[in-house]
């Protein structure tokens, strides 16, 4: 569904990826881990758009997306997930969903995305007057997925969705991320909570340096004991 | 005593409307695209001119004619952004060198002042009154022209916060506001949410000019005192917060008219530059802080 | 090439400078280079401290209206001798400086050059309207010139021209030998670059600020007393805004951070504005606006294709 093929990013001079491929199946939950500095985040930005990478190819279902602007992949059925989320914290709950369905072609139908996105998710349309900031750290990642899905998307890139919170609201977002996934959505997730994305990931790809260090199942890279060392023995999750 | 001190009041008022619209559409650009228009009263000259233009020379009635420089202006300014400011973001990439940004609508300012002079000379141009008339306080008189510039700016303000916060189209221009990044996420086109909060920026700019052509007379510099002032407002407001600057506004009107009181007029335009000074010493983000990104 | 451009265009342009007022006696001409000169130097003060050091001031006016009101009002009222007059006139810009210095220590970016520009309204509106002080409106004027020129008017200005030279050119390179041969200079870049990790190396940037704003605002005011010794008129529009705008163009045109760009813009884009002023007045001041609105753009080095940008 999503073909990175040798790309080469990073921003401005500073070369962050050297040369990484990866693939994401339909319907697949894809994990991407590694040391810090690996160049995680920077594939997703470079994928979405955020970044143009310097060489390389990204293509969803055989359209290049290289060149794209962010708004415009978004139009392609991708959605981005940020690290922290990326919610408008001083906008209500409505405001925020309504913003993920701004990609739609009308006010009417953006509208009625959120009041399918209150079906699905009853915890927020409680909360729909409250500013998003002040919704609890785990609510508050559910949010940006639930956003994310307005549009209907068949891909989410998620960056690093369990980053700084309570192990309670990990479980959480990751059930969500199981759900959907459930109903077809394919993911790319970065992570640097090895266990978490383990449980869920249909495959895993490790970057070290800038570089594809491995690929495989999860149980594939459990029992490599090289990965294992480097970087299992490292993450305590 | 009370009568003075009326009167005072209700002439801060009426020109805290005309600050409001100038300050709020400077304070609009800045919380949205992070670039202080220099040339912001260069948009309220043109308005004049507009107004100028179509009444004088075209014959049309006052309300077209105001309306006629409003939209004038606001399509002269849907060009500034993908004309001037998109290059140079494209120069300076994420690097943030707001200096630049203001060095460059320094010299749209210069270039547009000098420009108006040379188009249409120096001569003050006489614009007459839209509303005859005064309206008889007892204690004071208020001329129909200002209540109209009151009146005016407050609608034309109303509709900007409402479309700010119910129309899909202003939701989007606050998400650019506070997260760029996150907006484009959203399927929202910055350059398009940038050219067209620009434009409306100076598009109130220019209705203001417009409305006030009867009274300051439309030449080349016409706006520049108010540019000043603006920065005053809008950093005693909190730079970004709409709301701020509405409410800086008519503080620093008001503080102008009773200052009458205690200090020769001519040191009245000193007012809000002290005001500026301090706040930026004591508070820099103002005295409602700074909305959206700051 | 442009390196080599450089390299000959530069002493070319102060051999020119020189012989001017050999080469054409002619009174007009001599004016505008004495002008030209006092612009040069403003300009390479903005540049040390904007271009420099990444102090972006938009009130360079006021410096410049300081130094002139100060050395005119000295030698009017307190009999001053002119080469008194430009210590005391840098001095008290200087002074100054420093004390905008101090708030300015805190601002970064927009807020500075915001404060800047109050501080510069303000010199302009005491200016204006401070009569006993300033002569309000019409400025001060009756006041002596530099004492033990020669008589005959000619000579009288190429004497005059011959001193602005020395006074610009002897501050301009000893701003250039600031920048690019001592510590401080390295300072001031660094601050510039990046001053949350000039602070991490140990620069101690508050110091550095502020002799930034000294030096700068002490050569601004130096340039005022020249201007105002040489036109022998001082009024409140010399704290104007276009004063400001004028000598951005300039700074931007020749190349931002290098103390010599901005002369030699000053130079050109002054001869440039003086030139049209044939077709009409007004169309320099256009060509001031499209200038720095091309060159911030198009040609962010400027003229002097320094190795950094501002």
């Amino acid at each position: 569904m999503l073909r990175v093929a040798d790309v080469r990013s990073g921003y401005g001079k500073l070369e962050i990826l050297q040369s990484v491929s990866l693939a994401v199946g339909e319907g697949e939950i894809v994990g991407l881990i590694g040391p810090n500095g690996a160049g995680k985040s920077t594939l997703l930005k470079t994928a979405f758009g955020y970044l143009a990478p310097f060489a390389g190819e990204v293509a969803l279902e055989g359209r290049p997306l290289v060149g794209l602007r962010p708004d415009q992949v978004v139009r392609l059925g991708v959605g981005y997930v940020a690290q922290a989320g990326g919610l408008f914290a001083d906008m209500t709950v409505h405001e925020n969903l309504l913003l993920g369905g701004y990609a739609l072609r009308s006010s009417r139908e953006a509208r009625a995305a959120v009041d399918e996105l209150y079906a699905r998710f009853p915890l927020f349309a409680a909360r729909r007057r409250q500013p998003a900031g002040s919704l609890s750290g785990g609510e508050q990642r559910i949010l940006a997925v639930a956003r994310a899905l307005a549009v209907r998307p068949r891909l989410l890139l998620l960056d690093e969705p369990s980053a700084a919170l309570a192990p309670r609201f990990i479980a959480d977002v990751y059930d969500t991320i199981r759900a959907l996934n459930g109903g077809g959505i394919a993911m790319l997730i970065v992570e640097q909570n090895v266990e978490a994305i383990l449980a869920v990931a249909h495959r895993v790809f490790v970057l070290d340096l800038g570089r594809n260090a491995f690929d495989g199942t999860p149980a594939e890279l459990r029992a490599s004991d090289r990965i294992r060392r480097l970087y299992l023995g490292e993450d305590e999750g | 005593m009370l009568e003075s001190l009326a009167e005072f009041a209700i002439q801060g008022i009426v020109l805290g409307g005309l600050y409001a619209l100038f300050a709020v559409g400077l304070t609009l650009i800045f919380g949205v695209l992070d670039v202080i228009n220099v040339a912001h009263g260069e948009f309220f000259a043109i308005g004049g001119y507009l107004a100028f233009a179509t009444i004088v020379v075209l014959h049309w009635p006052g309300a077209a004619g105001v309306a006629g420089a409003a939209v004038g202006t606001f399509l002269l300014g849907l060009g500034v952004y993908p004309l001037l400011l998109a290059p140079l973001k494209r120069r300076l990439g994420a690097r943030p060198r707001g200096p630049l940004y203001l060095v460059l609508t320094l010299g749209l300012s210069t270039f547009l002042q000098s420009s108006l002079l040379a188009a249409a000379g120096g001569d003050y141009l006489r614009v007459p009154p839209y509303a005859g008339g005064v309206l008889d306080l007892s204690f004071t008189a208020v001329s129909h022209q200002r209540l109209l510039v009151l009146v005016v700016s407050i609608v034309l303000l109303g509709g900007l916060f409402l479309f700010l916060r119910f129309h899909r189209e202003g939701l989007a221009v606050r998400a650019v506001a506070q997260n760029p990044d996150a907006a484009q996420a959203m399927g929202i086109n910055l350059r398009r949410v940038f050219a067209l909060t620009l434009a409306l920026g100076v598009g109130l700019a220019g209705a203001g000019g417009a409305l006030m052509a009867p009274l300051f007379n439309v030449y080349p510099t016409v706006g520049f005192p108010l540019t000043i002032k603006a920065f005053a407002i809008t950093i005693l407001g909190g730079m970004g917060n709409l709301a701020g600057a509405l409410v800086a506004s008519f503080l620093i009107s008001l503080a102008e008219a009773f200052s009458v009181m205690l200090i020769p007029s001519e040191w009245q335009n000193a007012i809000a530059f002290a005001v500026m000074i301090v706040m930026l010493l004591l508070r820099p983000s103002g005295l409602l802080g700074g909305g959206g990104r700051r | 090439m442009i390196a080599r451009v450089r390299v000959i265009a530069v002493p070319a342009a102060l051999v020119v400078a020189a012989l001017l007022p050999a080469l054409i006696p002619h009174p007009f001409v001599l004016t505008l280079a004495t002008q030209a000169m006092v612009w040069a130097l403003l300009a390479a003060s903005w540049d040390l401290l904007s271009g420099y050091t990444g102090q972006v001031s938009f009130g360079h006016a006021g410096f410049f209206a300081l130094g002139a009101y100060a050395a005119a009002t000295a030698t009017k009222h307190a009999d001053l001798s002119p080469w008194l007059g430009l210590v005391f006139a840098a001095l008290v810009a200087a002074l100054v400086g420093g004390l905008a210095g101090f708030p300015a220590l805190r601002l970064r970016g927009h807020y500075l050059a915001l404060v800047t520009l109050g501080l510069a309204e303000i010199v302009r509106l005491v200016a204006q309207n401070w009569l006993e002080l300033t002569g309000g409106p019409f400025g001060i004027h009756d006041y002596r010139t530099f004492p033990g020129l020669p008589a005959a008017p000619l000579a009288h200005r190429q004497a005059r021209y011959v001193i602005v030279v020395a006074i610009v050119a002897a501050s301009v390179v000893a701003m250039r030998a600031l920048c690019e041969r001592t510590p401080a200079g390295k300072a001031f870049r660094a601050i510039r670059e990046d001053e949350v990790l000039a602070e991490m190396l140990g620069i101690r940037t508050t110091v550095y600020k502020l002799l930034a704003f000294v030096v700068s605002s002490a050569f601004a005011g130096l340039a005022g007393a020249l201007y105002a010794y040489d036109v022998q008129l001082v009024s409140p529009s010399v704290a104007s805004a276009a004063t400001t705008s004028f000598v951005i163009g300039m700074a931007v045109f020749g190349g931002l951070g290098t103390v010599w760009g901005p002369v030699l813009g000053a130079l050109l884009l002054f001869g440039l504005s003086e030139g049209l002023r044939f077709i009409g007045v007004v169309y320099n001041l256009i060509a001031v606006g499209l200038v720095i609105m091309i060159f911030v753009v198009f040609v962010p080095r400027g003229l002097a294709g320094g190795r950094r940008t501002a």
